[in-house]
């Protein structure tokens, strides 16, 4: 079923237990200090107002409410900047937290910020009313009446119509395409929101140094999408010139694409890596898909495997031959670099053996050293099964499977019939604890899995899924 | 979050929450002195463009006569105080054979030390381009908008009182 020859990318012996630790180091050691580069990034917001002289402005309740106003709104966009950088994909943050955090660090900071950029608006109204002495709704008038405030407004309405489309009940209503483009919103609203920091607020204002750290924050933001996003995907995708080849149709509903391009070896993905792909054809264009590689890429070829899962994947198993391709990655961290622990436990189920499939072929094992199940509800769904079993045979793996539906009325994740024969997570890994579990498939399915890690104690950092429905 | 990042990300945050405060202090200090020089400096201008004036009371808007002066037939105007949440901003303008000869601020925003600091900055770009359009038609003051409009307004109103556009 290989149609052709993998290239081997990886070194020839197995990565030795003192590298893979000394790696390990090192990613914390990078973790951390992201981390607390962020949060001194919203403690240093608070910092600019206290320079400016802020802490003498408490005298009065205007001037008090007013200064609160302030400082929400200097968090507040701070926040919102740290979110654009965390959806850039910056390269640092996709090796260190790998995309899947990322997006949920993401999504985390977006209430906060909202909530503070609401309350922005309102103590600034409130407090230069008070101190005005005139009602919140006159000085709202007032303030609509200042240069660039109308601006702002209207940013603040667009961050309101991305806020709300975003929680979760409304965002079911929409199909992900809908609420992508509405959510690109948000760069308007951070751009609309600019001018009235520089003119109204005096704490921006020309030669302070206040305005420079900001500009640059706004720099490093707003450059990172442009960059990461935009800039480096369009590059690399005329450089490497995707085509379909052909579409191979795998099982119902299954289908491998095979891809021709140029120097595609120079991608430089790891085994178990997404790319984010787009097809460009009059019915695909407009949605695109991240989905790892089911094979390690020759120089000329590479190949995916998707199974007809959202509105636009079921149109994808009709790709005409020669249609081109463009693409943004190769992204995540379910990859050997991940690696803490001496052994490696890999559970897939469905479609999710893709990137373990890629995973496997691109890690040198010791025979031994992996243990692999895959689950499958019915015989139809065992994807690519004969290719993981040949790969585990070669990398002296053992390979177990499970088919057959799971019991009714019961949360777990395995079939029946392994549940009726007492079959546990820690009876198919005996080395569980000295092991990198590797978990991909359904979301539910994997929070089964994982869920039964932790009950056994597994630390976190030996936990490792994939995430493909963003 | 591991502890060696909860520890890093309080540690940051102190610094330059000290940091800054001392800044501030710092500024705070600055800026009293310069307020205090600042008043004395617009008492004095207001002083040599129109030595007759001293008895005017800053509140009172209205032509201030300056017949009782010989050496030239300019008039000032004190404009209405225009309020701002940073404080009252006031100019007087002096005006020579129907034009706009100069514009001395009365009163500017001084509510916190910073506004004083803003004010000082940004009253003379405002007094060179009133002065070179002839009138209150000019743009705010990046960073000092709330002193450019209560200046720009108060100017409006001397501007009216003079009869000139």
């Amino acid at each position: 079923m290989i149609a052709e020859s993998p290239m081997r990318t990886t070194s020839p012996r197995p990565t030795s237990p003192r590298t893979r630790a000394e790696r390990f180091r090192r990613r914390l050691r990078a973790a951390d200090l992201l981390l607390s580069a962020s949060w001194t990034s919203a403690a240093a917001a608070v910092a600019l107002y206290l320079a400016y002289g802020g802490a003498g402005l408490f005298n009065t309740v205007g001037d008090a409410v007013t200064s609160l106003g302030i400082i929400a709104g200097l968090i507040g966009t701070n926040l919102i900047l740290l979110m654009l950088v965390l959806a850039a994909r910056v390269p640092i943050i996709d090796r260190v937290f790998g995309h899947d955090r990322a997006m949920a660090a993401h999504r985390a900071l977006g209430k906060p910020a909202f909530y503070l950029i609401l309350a922005h608006a309102v103590l600034l109204i409130l407090g230069y009313g008070i101190t005005a002495g005139i009602n919140p709704v006159a000085e709202t008038i007032s303030i609509f009446g200042l240069p660039d405030m109308p601006l702002a407004f209207l940013g603040f309405g667009l961050l309101i119509v991305v806020i709300v489309t975003s929680i979760v009940v409304v965002r079911r209503r929409f199909k992900y395409e809908l609420w992508h483009v509405v959510h690109l919103l948000t760069y308007f609203a951070v751009i609309f929101a600019l001018p009235h920091q520089f003119s109204v607020g005096g704490m921006l204002a020309n030669g302070t140094f206040q305005r420079v750290y900001w500009i640059a924050l706004y720099v490093i933001a707003l450059g990172s999408i442009a960059t990461f996003r935009f800039a480096e995907p369009i590059v690399k995708s005329l450089q490497h010139g995707i085509r379909v080849t052909r579409v191979e149709q795998v099982a119902n509903g299954v289908a491998s694409i095979h891809l021709s391009g140029r120097n595609l070896s120079a991608l430089g993905s790891a085994g178990g890596q997404f790319f984010v792909w787009r097809f460009w054809s009059g019915k695909t264009w407009w949605h695109s898909h991240p989905i790892s590689l089911s094979a390690q890429p020759t120089d000329r070829t590479a190949r995916i495997t998707v199974r007809a899962l959202g509105n636009g994947s079921s149109s994808l198993s009709r790709l005409p031959k020669g249609t081109r391709v463009s693409f943004e990655g190769p992204y995540g961290l379910f990859t050997d670099a991940a690696r803490t622990a001496p052994k490696l436990a890999i559970v897939a189920a469905g479609i999710g053996v893709t990137p373990v499939r890629a995973l496997l072929e691109h890690s040198h094992l010791a025979s031994g050293e992996a243990t692999i199940l895959l689950r499958a509800s019915t015989e139809d769904e065992t994807y690519l099964w004969d290719e993981m079993e040949a790969l585990a045979t070669q990398q002296g793996a053992r390979f177990y499977t499970s088919v057959g539906r799971r019991p009714k009325g019961r949360d777990t994740w395995l079939s029946s019939r392994d549940v009726s024969r007492n079959v546990r997570l820690s009876s198919v890994f005996p080395d569980l604890a000295r092991s990198d579990l590797y978990v991909c498939g359904p979301q539910a399915w994997t929070d089964l899995v994982v869920g039964e890690a932790r009950a056994t104690g597994m630390p976190e950092h030996q936990i490792h899924t994939e995430r493909f429905d963003w | 979050m591991r502890t060696r990042a909860v520890l890093g990300s309080i540690f940051g945050s102190v610094a330059v929450l000290v940091i800054g405060w001392q800044a501030g202090a710092a500024a705070a200090a600055a800026h009293s002195a310069s307020a205090s020089a600042a008043v004395t400096t617009s008492g004095t201008t207001s002083g040599t463009t129109t030595p007759s004036t001293s008895t005017g009371s800053t509140s009172s808007p209205g032509p201030t006569s300056s017949s009782a002066s010989k050496s030239s037939s300019s008039k000032t105007y004190t404009g209405a105080s225009a309020d701002t949440p940073f404080g009252t901003v006031q100019v007087r303008i002096t005006v020579a054979s129907g034009k706009l000869t100069d514009v001395t601020a009365v009163h500017l925003t001084d509510n916190g030390g910073r506004s004083v600091e803003i004010s000082n900055y940004a009253a003379p770009i405002l007094r060179t381009e009133v002065l070179a359009a002839q009138s209150a038609n000019v743009s705010s003051v990046g960073g000092a908008t709330y002193t450019s409009q209560g200046y720009l307004t108060s100017l409006q109103s001397a501007l009216d009182q003079a009869g000139l556009k």
